[in-house]
C-alpha cells in the first residue's frame, strides 16, 4: 500500500501536470442515449498516467505489454460486469456493440481513451445507471443525451455526488421542442457508426 | 525580445481593428490571399485542404501538438513575413479582444516552455515531456501553433480558417458575411502570469463574470443553478461533435433582466472572439433564445475557487472546467464553445 502511494506521488511529481495529461485519476465518462427502441451507452475511459499500472493490470492479463483482441474483449466484459442499468426497476443486459482501444503508448502518455458502445433493447419510463468499475481510482461523468425528433422528454436527473450513478424518468412525445433537436438522432447515429467502425477494425485485426 | 514581440502584436491588433465593419469579409479574404501569396508552392499545398475534408476539420485538441498531431503550417516554420501575414489574418478575422485573448493563451504556453529552464524535461513515459520525453521546447510555445485553410477563400462561398495548438482551437467557418466560430476551444495554463510587468489572465473575464453572475442569483435561483455533483472535466470537449446533453440548472426565463444581461455579457467572452460583425449576429441569435438557455454550476461560489459551469441553450454550449491534474486547478482552465445546430457552419453552409 505504502509502495503504491509512493509510486503515485513519484509519477505525479514527474508528470507535473503542465501538459494536460490526466494524472492520478481514471476518468470514466458515460453518455446515455434513450430511444423508443432501447438504451445506448457510450463509455469513454481515460486512465491517468499514475493509475495506468492498475488499469493495465486489469487489461494486459498476460503481462506482455500489449493489448490483444482477446484482452480487449475480456476487459470490455469486465467493465460491463461492473455496470448496472435498470429500466423500470429491472436490471437489463448490456450488449457490447463496439469498442476501440488506444495504443499502449498513448495510454502511457495519459492520452489514450478506451471507447465502449453498449446497447440494450429494453425501454420503459425510468432509468437507473450505476458504474462501479475501479471506484478507488476513478472520477465519473454521466449525462443523458438530449432528445431529437424522437420527442424524448427526460425528467430532471438525480446523480450521486461523484456521478457514479444517475436516475431519471422519461417518456416520449410527438413534439419537437428544444431540447428535442435533430442532434439526438445525429448523436445516436454517430454512436452506432463509431461502434460499427470499431467492430470492423476489430474484425480486420482478427 | 519575446515580450516586445507580444506587445507589438497587441499594437498591430489595435491598428487592424480600426477598419470599417462593412468591409470585414472582403478584408478577411484579402488577408488570407495575402498570406497564401507569401507562401511557396510546397507550403501552399500543405496549408490548403478541401472544404469537406472531414478528417482535417476535426483535427484539433486541447493537448500539445507533440501529443496530438495537427496538420497545416506551423508558426515556427514560417518566415517573419509569412508569420506576420498569418497573424494579420487572425487579427482581421477576430475581434480586438478575441485576438488579444488568443495572444494571451499563446503567451501562456510560452511561459510553460520557459518553465523547463532548459532542463529538457525528464525522459521517458510519465515525464513532463511528450513522446519519448520531448523537452518543453518541443511541447509548448508560440512556434507550435498551426494554421490551415479549408476550401477556397471567398466572400460568397463557404471556407474555413483553423488556428490552434496546445490549449487553443479556433475553427472559423466563413459563409458570406457570417463568421461561425463553433466549435472552438480556449484554455489557459498558467491562468495568470506577468509579462513586461503586466498581469495577464487569458480567461480572467470568463472566470470573474461567471462568479459575479452566480453571486447575483438569489437563494432560490442558486439552489437550481448549483448542481449537487462534481464535474471533473468538459462533457462535450474535443471529439464530442454532434452531441447535445440534457440541459440542467437554472433557466434564463427564471432570471431577472440584470441577471440575463450578466449572462449575455459572460457568453460574449466566447461569442465575441470572432469579429464584431459576426459576433453581433451571433449574440442576437443567442439572446433570442435566452429564456431557454440554462446556467449550471458545480463547485464553490467564492471567486478564486475552482468551479465548473455550463451555459446551454438551443444553439449554444459553453463549458468552463478547471483541471485538477496535479496542480492548482484555478491555474489550468479548459473551455469549449459549441453551437450544436451549426458547428463547423454546417447549417449556414447548407443554406
Amino acid at each position: 500500500m505504502k509502495l503504491v502511494a509512493v509510486s503515485l506521488l513519484l509519477a505525479i511529481s514527474l508528470a507535473g501536470g503542465a501538459d494536460g495529461h490526466r494524472l492520478d485519476e481514471y476518468l470514466q465518462a458515460t453518455l446515455i442515449g434513450v430511444t423508443r427502441d432501447g438504451v445506448d451507452l457510450e463509455i469513454n475511459l481515460t486512465p491517468g498516467i499514475a493509475v495506468l499500472p492498475a488499469v493495465m493490470a486489469e487489461i494486459d492479463r498476460n503481462r506482455d505489454g500489449r493489448i490483444s483482441p482477446e484482452e480487449e474483449q475480456a476487459y470490455s466484459t469486465e467493465v460491463i460486469r461492473d455496470l448496472e442499468l435498470r429500466v423500470d426497476g429491472k436490471v437489463v443486459p448490456l450488449r457490447l456493440i463496439g469498442s476501440r482501444f488506444p495504443s499502449v503508448e498513448d495510454m502511457r502518455e495519459g492520452l489514450g481513451t478506451i471507447r465502449l458502445n453498449l446497447h440494450t433493447d429494453s425501454s420503459g419510463h425510468e432509468l437507473r445507471f450505476e458504474n462501479r468499475h475501479m471506484q478507488k481510482v476513478s472520477v465519473y461523468l454521466v449525462n443523458c443525451l438530449a432528445s431529437g425528433d424522437s420527442g424524448l422528454l427526460a425528467g430532471s436527473p438525480i446523480r450521486a455526488e461523484d456521478q457514479r450513478s444517475i436516475r431519471f424518468t422519461y417518456s416520449f412525445a410527438n413534439s419537437s421542442s428544444w431540447p428535442a433537436q435533430g442532434t439526438f438522432w445525429i448523436a445516436g447515429i454517430g454512436m452506432v457508426t463509431i461502434a460499427r467502425l470499431a467492430l470492423r477494425r476489430q474484425t480486420g485485426r482478427g | 525580445m519575446r515580450k516586445i514581440a507580444f506587445l507589438a502584436a497587441l499594437v498591430t491588433c489595435g491598428l487592424v481593428h480600426a477598419q470599417s465593419p462593412t468591409g470585414v469579409p472582403a478584408a478577411i479574404v484579402a488577408s488570407v490571399n495575402s498570406f497564401l501569396n507569401s507562401l511557396d508552392e510546397g507550403q501552399r499545398t500543405r496549408v490548403l485542404f478541401d472544404f469537406n475534408d472531414a478528417a482535417q476539420r476535426v483535427r484539433w485538441s486541447n493537448l500539445p501538438t507533440a501529443m496530438v498531431a495537427r496538420a497545416g503550417l506551423k508558426m515556427g516554420e514560417l518566415s517573419e513575413t509569412q508569420r506576420s501575414a498569418a497573424m494579420g489574418l487572425l487579427a482581421v478575422t477576430l475581434s480586438k479582444s478575441g485576438y488579444e485573448k488568443v495572444l494571451a493563451i499563446m503567451e501562456g504556453d510560452e511561459m510553460l516552455k520557459a518553465e523547463d529552464g532548459g532542463r529538457g524535461g525528464p525522459p521517458g513515459p510519465g515525464g513532463r515531456g511528450g513522446r519519448g520525453g520531448a523537452p518543453n521546447s518541443e511541447m509548448f510555445g508560440h512556434d507550435l501553433y498551426y494554421i490551415s485553410i479549408l476550401g477556397k477563400p471567398s466572400v460568397k462561398d463557404p471556407w474555413m480558417l483553423q488556428f490552434g495548438g496546445h490549449h487553443l482551437a479556433l475553427n472559423i467557418t466563413m459563409v458570406g458575411r457570417q463568421g461561425i466560430l463553433t466549435p472552438s476551444l480556449t484554455a489557459a495554463q498558467p491562468a495568470k502570469y506577468t509579462v513586461a510587468g503586466k498581469t495577464v489572465r487569458p480567461l480572467g473575464a470568463e472566470n470573474d463574470k461567471a462568479f459575479a453572475l452566480v453571486n447575483a442569483l438569489d437563494d432560490s435561483q442558486r439552489k437550481q443553478a448549483i448542481l449537487n455533483y462534481k464535474v471533473a472535466d468538459l462533457v462535450l470537449g474535443p471529439g464530442e461533435d454532434g452531441k447535445t446533453i440534457q440541459p440542467e440548472g437554472l433557466k434564463g426565463s427564471a432570471m431577472n433582466a440584470r441577471q440575463q444581461a450578466m449572462m449575455m455579457d459572460l457568453i460574449g467572452e466566447w461569442a465575441g472572439i470572432v469579429n464584431e460583425q459576426s459576433a453581433t449576429a451571433r449574440m442576437a441569435e443567442i439572446k433570442s433564445n435566452l429564456a431557454d438557455t440554462w446556467l449550471a454550476w458545480s463547485g464553490p461560489t467564492t471567486n478564486g475557487s475552482a468551479a465548473y459551469y455550463r451555459i446551454q441553450g438551443p444553439t449554444l454550449v459553453i463549458e468552463y472546467a478547471p483541471q485538477s491534474m496535479g496542480g492548482d486547478p484555478t491555474m489550468h482552465i479548459h473551455t469549449i464553445y459549441r453551437d450544436p445546430t451549426n458547428d463547423y457552419g454546417k447549417k449556414s453552409a447548407a443554406r
